[in-house]
């Protein structure tokens, strides 16, 4: 009778185990997994969309793409050099604005509050906002005063409209690690900073010796959220740029679309969509051992 | 003394003249939402010489408004609500049931966090439109279950360990079953996890551009805020005062959202990047 009970008891368990996990297992397999490995399987073969049985060509699609795909090589270089900027400026001014502004401020709420307010607004707005500035915008301030800087073609040639992408993305996501910034500002003891004001130090002496050696867990988790974020850069482009002129400011990510989207060659980008997976893959792995290697330290 | 409160004060003035000139092209954009199209292209930059409504009921009745504002909460209600609900379900039995299988379900839910949206996305399509998924708001909403769920999963598996065993195994002794323990005790006991999470996926699937696309854009009736300001822009190319409104009204929401949740935002996006 006893045991009977506890086997009840055991079966009751996996029963609700399975109820537990299942849907999350359910709906990450049908949304990641199955199209994953239908991915996997189309990258080899030369799928168009249109005829409904493709043929598989092996390593023919990744062979060309290693061999030189202008646009894909192009939009790689771009995403590159995008994202080391990204990365530097945006985790500069985040740390710079965190601290002037975790000064005892009467309006510190609200200024925070200013700076943040770009990143809750969608990147497609964001992209449109950005461009009515740099063309319409900037177009009546050259007028009105003559200064060459609002005169140029922001958009209209491929170097100026790289930087626009920059700097519109710098000004939407900064507000974001200002507050991750400011929440490990908190960790830095005031005391050490007044120690280190009576010893003599200024204000530069006092960042790097004091506040900058404390807040590198928060710089840690800035330049890897920032550096995930920027290689998948997108939204942007398809608002402010369109990837123009004439498609040179297309990253990896608008490169794939272009490719399966517009071109119809879907197979073909599939293939740059798993190169994308490995980078993107390679690189997460990196930063979660780094974390780990972290946490045993400390 | 006289000398730092100076200082002091420059300094904040510095400050908000900074964020001011920051924001400016949000000011920009919502006070030429309010000119003529002449008023416009004569007057980028100075306040409307009259201020006039009319763009924005074109644009509301234009787009129909009140119907993508609708779809946007439907997908955005029912993507995070199934995001919470698995999630937490999922991590508190992987991790109150320590076992290997546990383990690798845990992997099993995290792993696709390191898969790029776009290396999926015309597979994703193509199985979709099989699962009848595509073209309906719902079937959007459900789609983020499966996008949200591993990192949802993470957070939520990090923060049970916060959580006592002793609180759900005395009820267990009880006689509970482990449905309404969880429902009734532990649950509850996530609610700071639990916003986090909330805030975070409603801000990625209120303003998410790629997916609707894909899945809901071939009928107006089914498109969201970010889809119709994207085409209503690419309409009205020459029409900036008519786009600025549109403009302005798709990004409403999401500042009202701010300005009454701003503690809980801000909380949220620091646990979550912290954690995560």
């Amino acid at each position: 009778m006893k045991s009977k009970i506890l086997i009840g008891r055991r079966t009751l368990d996996r029963i609700d185990y399975a109820v537990f996990v299942i849907p999350a297992i359910l709906f990450v397999t049908i949304q990641m997994y199955i199209p994953f490995i239908m991915s996997m399987y189309y990258s080899l073969t030369d799928w168009n969309g249109i005829s409904p049985n493709p043929k598989f060509i092996g390593m023919t699609n990744f062979l060309q793409i290693f061999q030189g795909d202008t646009g894909f090589n192009s939009a790689l270089i771009l995403t590159f050099k995008y994202t080391v900027l990204f990365v530097i400026i945006t985790n500069i001014f985040g740390v710079l604005l965190a601290i002037a502004l975790d000064r005892q401020l009467k309006s510190g709420n609200i200024l925070r509050a200013l700076f943040f307010l770009p990143y809750i607004m969608s990147l497609v707005v964001v992209g449109f906002v950005w461009k009515f500035i740099l063309v319409q915008g900037f177009d009546s301030l050259g007028k009105a005063t003559n200064i060459g800087f609002f005169k140029m073609s922001w958009l209209g040639t491929p170097h100026l409209a790289f930087v626009s992408i920059v700097i519109v993305s710098i000004w939407q996501g900064v507000g974001f690690y200002m507050v991750i910034y400011l929440a490990g500002l908190q960790a830095v003891p005031k005391d050490l900073l007044e120690a280190a004001t009576i010893d003599g130090a200024n204000a530069v002496k006092k960042f790097f010796g004091v506040t900058l050696p404390m807040l590198m867990p928060s710089v840690t988790i800035c330049v890897f959220l920032s550096l995930t974020n920027a290689i998948k850069l997108y939204d942007i482009i398809v608002s402010l740029t369109a990837a123009g002129p004439a498609g040179q400011t297309a990253s990896i990510t608008y490169d794939i679309y272009r490719e399966e989207f517009q071109n119809n060659n879907y197979g073909y980008g599939t293939a740059k969509a798993l190169i994308l997976f490995v980078i993107v893959a390679v690189l997460t792995i990196v930063q979660v051992t780094f974390f780990r290697s972290k946490e045993v330290d400390a | 003394m006289k000398k730092k409160t100076i200082g002091k004060i420059a300094f904040e003035i510095f400050m908000v003249i900074l964020a001011l000139i920051y924001i400016y092209p949000i000011i920009l954009v919502i006070l030429n939402s309010f000119k003529t199209n002449r008023d416009l292209m004569l007057n980028v930059l100075g306040l409307p010489n009259k201020w006039i409504m009319s763009n924005y009921i074109y644009v509301w009745n234009y787009m129909d408004y009140s119907r993508l504002f609708l779809n946007n909460v439907v997908v955005t209600l029912i993507g995070t609500a199934g995001i919470v609900l698995f999630s937490s379900m999922a991590a508190y039995i992987l991790s109150r049931k320590k076992t290997k299988l546990s383990w690798l379900i845990y992997l099993f839910c995290i792993g696709p966090m390191l898969v790029p949206f776009q290396t999926i996305m015309i597979t994703l399509l193509k199985s979709a439109r099989i699962i009848g998924l595509t073209n309906s708001d719902w079937g959007l909403g459900i789609q983020y279950w499966g996008f949200g769920i591993p990192m949802a999963v993470f957070l939520f598996t990090g923060f049970m360990s916060s959580i006592p065993k002793e609180i759900d195994e005395s009820a267990m002794v009880d006689g509970a079953s482990t449905i309404r323990v969880f429902f009734s005790i532990i649950f509850p006991l996530l609610k700071t996890i639990t916003s986090t999470v909330i805030v975070l996926d409603v801000m990625w699937i209120w303003n998410d551009f790629l997916l609707p696309l894909l899945m809901v854009d071939s009928q107006s009736d089914t498109r969201t805020l970010t889809l119709a300001a994207y085409s209503f822009v690419g309409t009205f190319v020459t029409d900036w005062q008519y786009s600025m409104a549109a403009l302005v009204l798709a990004v409403l929401p999401s500042i009202l959202f701010f300005i009454f949740m701003q503690k809980n935002i801000v909380k949220g996006v620091t646990a979550g990047a912290v954690k995560g």
